[in-house]
C-alpha cells in the first residue's frame, strides 16, 4: 500500500539520530513556549526560523511542527497549577484543572492532560497519514455560510457554560462580543471603538484579556481570603500525583470527542486550536450526566478540551501540506520556511518530496511520544510548585503574567490591559459572572461577524444562503436541537407560570 | 509587516531577513512581526507611531497608498521614511481549475448576463485587489460583487473551495496551486507574459486596458537618524544585487526587479500616490 510504504519511508527519515534530535529540540521548546505565557507557537516558530536557514528542510520542520503540539502540551502546565493560560488553547482548562489543583489533585490533571493529548495526537497523525487529501477536499466547502453555522452551534453551545445564573452567563457573553467588535472593521477599514488608541486598532488581544481574567484575578481573589498558607490541602504523595483508574474511565470519551472535534476543527483555516478546545469543553459539558461538576474539578473538563487542542495542531497541518495554504498562524509562519527552503506547500509536494511529507509524519509519532514521557515524568516536578507558600507563589504569578505578556508586542499597552481585565475579573468573581462566556466570545465573536457580513455580501444580502447550503443547515439545525433542552425549559416554566393566570398564548 | 501570514507582503519580509541574514548584511537579524487589519491600516499606524525608532522597518505594498486615501488610516505615506524599492509584483486572475469559466471572454459574457452575481476574492475592501476590480469593472463595464477576506490564504482557500468565482492573487502566492492543478489563471495584469507562465496572456492582449503592478519596498518611521536610514538603505541595496535574493525571492516569486534608493523611492511613492488618487477620483471613491 502507498500510504503504508510511505509511512515506512518517513520513519526511516524521522529515526536518524540528527532527526531524534530536531524531534526533542522542537518538542522542548514548544513545551517552554506552552509554560510561558504570552509567547505562543507562532512566535517561537519565527524566532527560531533564522537559525534554521541551511538546515535539511525536513529536520527543520521536525522541530518547528514539534514546537507547535509541544506548546498544547506545555500549555497546560501553568493553566493547571496557577490559572494562567500558557496558551489561548488551554483557557478552558484553567476551568475544571485550576480547580482539580485546589483539591490538591493537579497531578490527576496534568496527567490526565498528557495522555488525553498523547491518544489525540497520535490518532491525529494516523488520521492525517490515511485520510489527509480526503479531509481537506471536505473542509475547502467550508465557505463563509458554513463558518457562520459553525459560530452559530459554537454560541449555542456556550449558552451551557454559563454557570448557575443564565442571565449572568449571557451579559458576560455580551461583553465579550462588544470586546470581539472593537478595532479596524477588515470589510470597510474603518475604526470601531477604538477611542483614538492606535493598539486598539488591531483589536482587544486575547492573550492579555485572558490573563487577567484568569490568574490576576485569582490572585487579587486570594489575597482577600484572609487565611494564610492553606491554599491547597495538596497531597504531593507519589500516589496521588497520576490520574486514577476512575479519572481515566471518566475521561475516555472525552478524549475520543475532544480528538475528533479538535482534528476537524483543526482542519478548517481560520478556526484553530483555541476554538477546537472550546467547543471540545462545552461538548463535554452538555453530554455529561452532571454538568454541575464542571467548573468545580470535572477531570473530563480537563481531557476534553487538552485533547482537542493537541489534535487541533495536527490537523492545521494538513490544508498547509495538501494544498499549501496555511490554516493557522503558526502554519502561516511555517510556509514561509518552506518556501526559504525551495519547498512549495501544495499539492505536488507528496509526489515531489515524499521523503520530506512522510518523514514529517513520521516525526510526528516520535514527538509525541516524548512529550508524553516528558509530561508524566515531570508530574512531581511541576507540582512542586504548590508547595510554595501562598504569598511567594502570588509574586511570581504577577511577575511572569507581566513578562508573558509584554513580551508579546513589546507593549506596556498590553500589560495594562491585563490589569484592567484582572480587576474586571476579581469583581466579575465576586458577583458570579462567569468569565468563560466573555473569552469565547471574544473570540468567536470575530469570525461569527466576519462570516455573517461575508456570506450576506455572497447572496447579496439573503439570509437564504443559510438554508440552501446543506452543511450550513445542518449545523443550524444541529444548535436548534442543543437549545431546544433550554427553551424547552424556558417554555415550560413560562407556561406553568401562565396556567395561573390562563393568559391564552396566540 | 502590516499585513497577515502567507500573502506576498509576508513572504517578502520573510526574504528580507533571510537574505540580510545570510549575506550579514545587517550586524543583528530581522524579525518579521506580522500585524493584520483593516487593509494595513493596523501595521502602518503601530509602524509609523514608533517615530524615531531606527529598529522597526514596515514592507510597502498598494495599500500604503490605497489605505488613507480612502481616508481609513491615521497615517499616510508623509509619516514615513523612504528607504528602498525592490521589485514589481503584479495580479493573476484566478478561477478554480473545473470552473465552467474558461477564459477571459467568458468570464465578461457570465459577469455581463448577470450583473454581480460572480464573487471575487480579494483582502480588505479598500486592497489592491478591490482597485483591480474597479478597473477591470471600469474597462469592461461588467459587474462584480467583491468579498474580502482575512489573507491571501484565505482567499485561496475560498477559491479552492468554489466559495468565489474568481480571486486575485500574486503570481507568486498562486503558483503552488497553479502547478498543482487545483486553480487555473485567466490572465495576468501586466505589460508582458510572465516567463513562468508563458502561455497565460495579459490582459492587455485580451482587448482590456488594464495593466497594474505594485511597487514593493521598505519605509520606515519618521525622525529616524540620518545614518540609520543609509546603513538600511544600503544593505537592501546590496541585498537586491545578491544570487540568493534573485533566485530565491525575485525568480521564485516572479518579480520584476525594482532597485532604488532612498532619493528615487521617495520621489516613486508620491508618483504612485497620485497614480492611486487619480484612479480612486476617476473611479468616483474619493472625491
Amino acid at each position: 500500500m502507498e500510504i503504508l510504504s510511505g509511512l515506512a519511508q518517513g520513519f526511516a527519515v524521522a529515526f536518524t539520530p540528527a532527526n531524534i534530535l530536531f524531534a526533542l529540540v522542537g518538542v522542548t521548546v514548544g513545551q517552554l513556549i506552552g509554560v510561558l505565557p504570552g509567547i505562543g507557537p507562532p512566535a517561537g516558530v519565527a524566532l527560531l526560523l533564522p537559525l534554521t536557514f541551511g538546515m535539511d528542510p525536513t529536520s527543520a520542520m521536525i522541530m518547528f511542527a514539534g514546537i507547535y503540539y509541544g506548546a498544547m502540551y506545555g500549555g497546560t502546565i501553568t493553566s493547571v497549577l496557577i490559572n494562567v493560560p500558557g496558551e489561548a488553547s488551554s483557557v478552558m482548562t484553567t476551568l475544571d484543572g485550576y480547580q482539580l489543583a485546589l483539591q490538591g489533585r493537579a497531578g490527576a490533571a496534568l496527567g490526565i492532560a498528557a495522555i488525553g493529548s498523547f491518544i489525540a495526537g497520535i490518532s491525529s497523525v494516523i488520521l492525517f497519514s490515511f485520510f489527509a487529501w480526503w479531509l481537506v477536499r471536505a473542509a475547502l466547502h467550508f465557505g463563509p455560510p458554513e463558518y457562520f453555522a459553525l459560530m452559530v452551534l459554537a454560541f449555542t453551545l456556550v449558552i451551557g457554560l454559563t454557570g448557575r445564573s443564565p442571565l449572568k452567563g449571557f451579559i458576560s457573553l455580551l461583553l465579550g462580543l462588544f470586546l470581539s467588535i472593537v478595532g479596524v472593521d477588515i470589510l470597510t477599514g474603518l475604526p470601531r471603538f477604538t477611542f483614538g488608541q492606535l493598539k486598539l486598532l488591531s483589536g482587544v488581544e486575547f492573550v492579555p484579556v485572558a490573563m487577567g481574567l484568569f490568574g490576576i484575578a485569582e490572585v487579587l481573589s486570594s489575597v482577600e481570603e484572609k487565611e494564610e498558607a492553606e491554599f491547597v490541602k495538596a497531597d504531593l504523595r507519589l500516589r496521588n500525583l497520576f490520574p486514577t483508574i476512575q479519572d481515566w474511565v471518566m475521561s475516555r470519551w472525552a478524549i475520543l470527542r475532544g480528538t475528533l472535534i479538535g482534528f476537524f476543527v483543526g482542519i478548517l483555516p481560520g478556526a484553530g486550536a483555541t476554538t477546537a478546545s472550546m467547543i471540545s469543553y462545552a461538548v463535554e459539558k452538555r453530554l455529561s450526566q452532571t454538568p454541575e461538576r464542571f467548573g468545580r474539578g470535572a477531570i473530563e473538563g480537563v481531557a476534553g478540551p487538552e485533547s482537542s487542542n493537541n489534535a487541533a495542531a495536527v490537523g492545521a497541518l494538513i490544508p498547509l501540506i495538501t494544498l499549501g495554504i496555511p490554516g493557522s498562524a503558526t502554519t502561516a509562519v511555517m510556509m514561509g520556511a518552506l518556501l526559504m527552503y525551495g519547498l512549495r506547500p501544495g499539492p505536488l509536494l507528496f509526489q515531489q518530496n515524499p521523503q520530506f511529507v512522510w518523514g514529517l509524519i513520521a516525526s510526528m509519532f516520535l514527538g509525541n511520544l516524548l512529550l508524553l514521557a516528558m509530561n508524566t515524568m515531570f508530574i512531581p516536578a511541576f507540582t512542586s510548585v504548590l508547595r510554595l507558600p501562598r504569598a511567594i507563589l502570588n509574586a511570581f504569578v504577577i511577575a511572569f503574567s507581566v513578562v508573558g505578556v509584554y513580551s508579546i508586542d513589546n507593549s506596556l499597552f498590553d500589560v495594562w490591559l491585563m490589569l484592567f481585565f484582572g480587576l474586571v475579573g476579581f469583581f466579575m468573581k465576586k458577583l458570579e459572572y462567569p468569565a468563560a462566556p466573555l473569552l469565547l466570545a471574544l473570540v468567536l465573536g470575530e469570525i461569527l461577524e466576519m462570516s455573517l457580513r461575508q456570506s450576506l455580501l455572497m447572496s447579496q444580502g439573503s439570509p437564504l444562503i443559510f438554508l440552501t447550503r446543506p452543511i450550513s443547515a445542518s449545523l443550524l439545525a444541529l444548535s436548534l436541537v442543543t437549545l431546544f433542552p433550554l427553551l424547552y425549559r424556558g417554555v415550560k416554566g413560562l407556561s406553568l407560570a401562565r396556567k395561573a393566570s390562563m393568559i391564552p398564548r396566540t | 509587516m502590516p499585513f497577515g501570514v502567507g500573502g506576498g507582503s509576508d513572504i517578502l519580509a520573510r526574504n528580507i531577513a533571510k537574505v540580510i541574514q545570510e549575506e550579514k548584511l545587517l550586524p543583528q537579524p530581522l524579525v518579521v512581526v506580522n500585524k493584520p487589519g483593516g487593509s494595513g491600516a493596523v501595521g502602518y499606524s503601530y509602524v509609523a507611531s514608533k517615530r524615531g525608532d531606527p529598529y522597526v522597518i514596515a514592507t510597502v505594498s498598494s495599500s500604503f497608498w490605497t489605505t488613507p486615501l480612502l481616508g481609513q488610516s491615521p497615517v499616510n505615506y508623509q509619516h514615513f521614511t523612504p528607504v528602498a524599492g525592490l521589485v514589481y509584483d503584479t495580479y493573476l486572475l484566478l478561477v478554480n481549475q473545473n470552473s465552467a469559466i474558461k477564459s477571459l471572454r467568458d468570464l465578461v459574457e457570465v459577469a455581463k448576463r448577470s450583473p454581480k452575481l460572480v464573487t471575487v476574492g480579494g483582502t480588505g475592501a479598500t486592497s489592491d485587489d478591490a482597485v483591480v476590480t474597479y478597473i477591470f469593472q471600469k474597462e469592461t463595464g461588467i459587474q462584480l460583487n467583491l468579498i474580502p477576506f482575512r489573507s491571501g490564504g484565505e482567499v485561496m482557500t475560498a477559491l479552492l473551495g468554489r466559495q468565489v468565482t474568481i480571486a486575485w492573487a500574486n503570481p507568486g502566492e498562486a503558483i503552488g496551486q497553479i502547478e498543482g492543478k487545483l486553480a487555473r489563471p485567466l490572465a495576468v495584469a501586466a505589460e508582458k507574459r510572465l516567463r513562468q507562465l508563458p502561455e497565460v496572456p495579459t490582459f492587455k492582449e485580451l482587448g482590456i486596458n488594464l495593466v497594474f503592478r505594485q511597487l514593493r519596498g521598505v519605509v520606515m518611521p519618521l525622525d529616524v537618524p540620518r545614518d540609520a536610514v543609509k546603513i538600511m538603505e544600503t544593505a537592501l541595496l546590496k541585498m537586491a544585487k545578491s544570487k540568493s535574493w534573485q533566485q530565491n525571492y525575485v525568480d521564485r516569486n516572479m518579480l520584476v526587479p525594482a532597485p532604488m534608493g532612498s532619493e528615487e523611492f521617495g520621489k516613486a511613492i508620491v508618483a504612485i500616490n497620485e497614480m492611486y488618487k487619480k484612479v480612486f477620483t476617476e473611479l468616483g471613491v474619493i472625491k
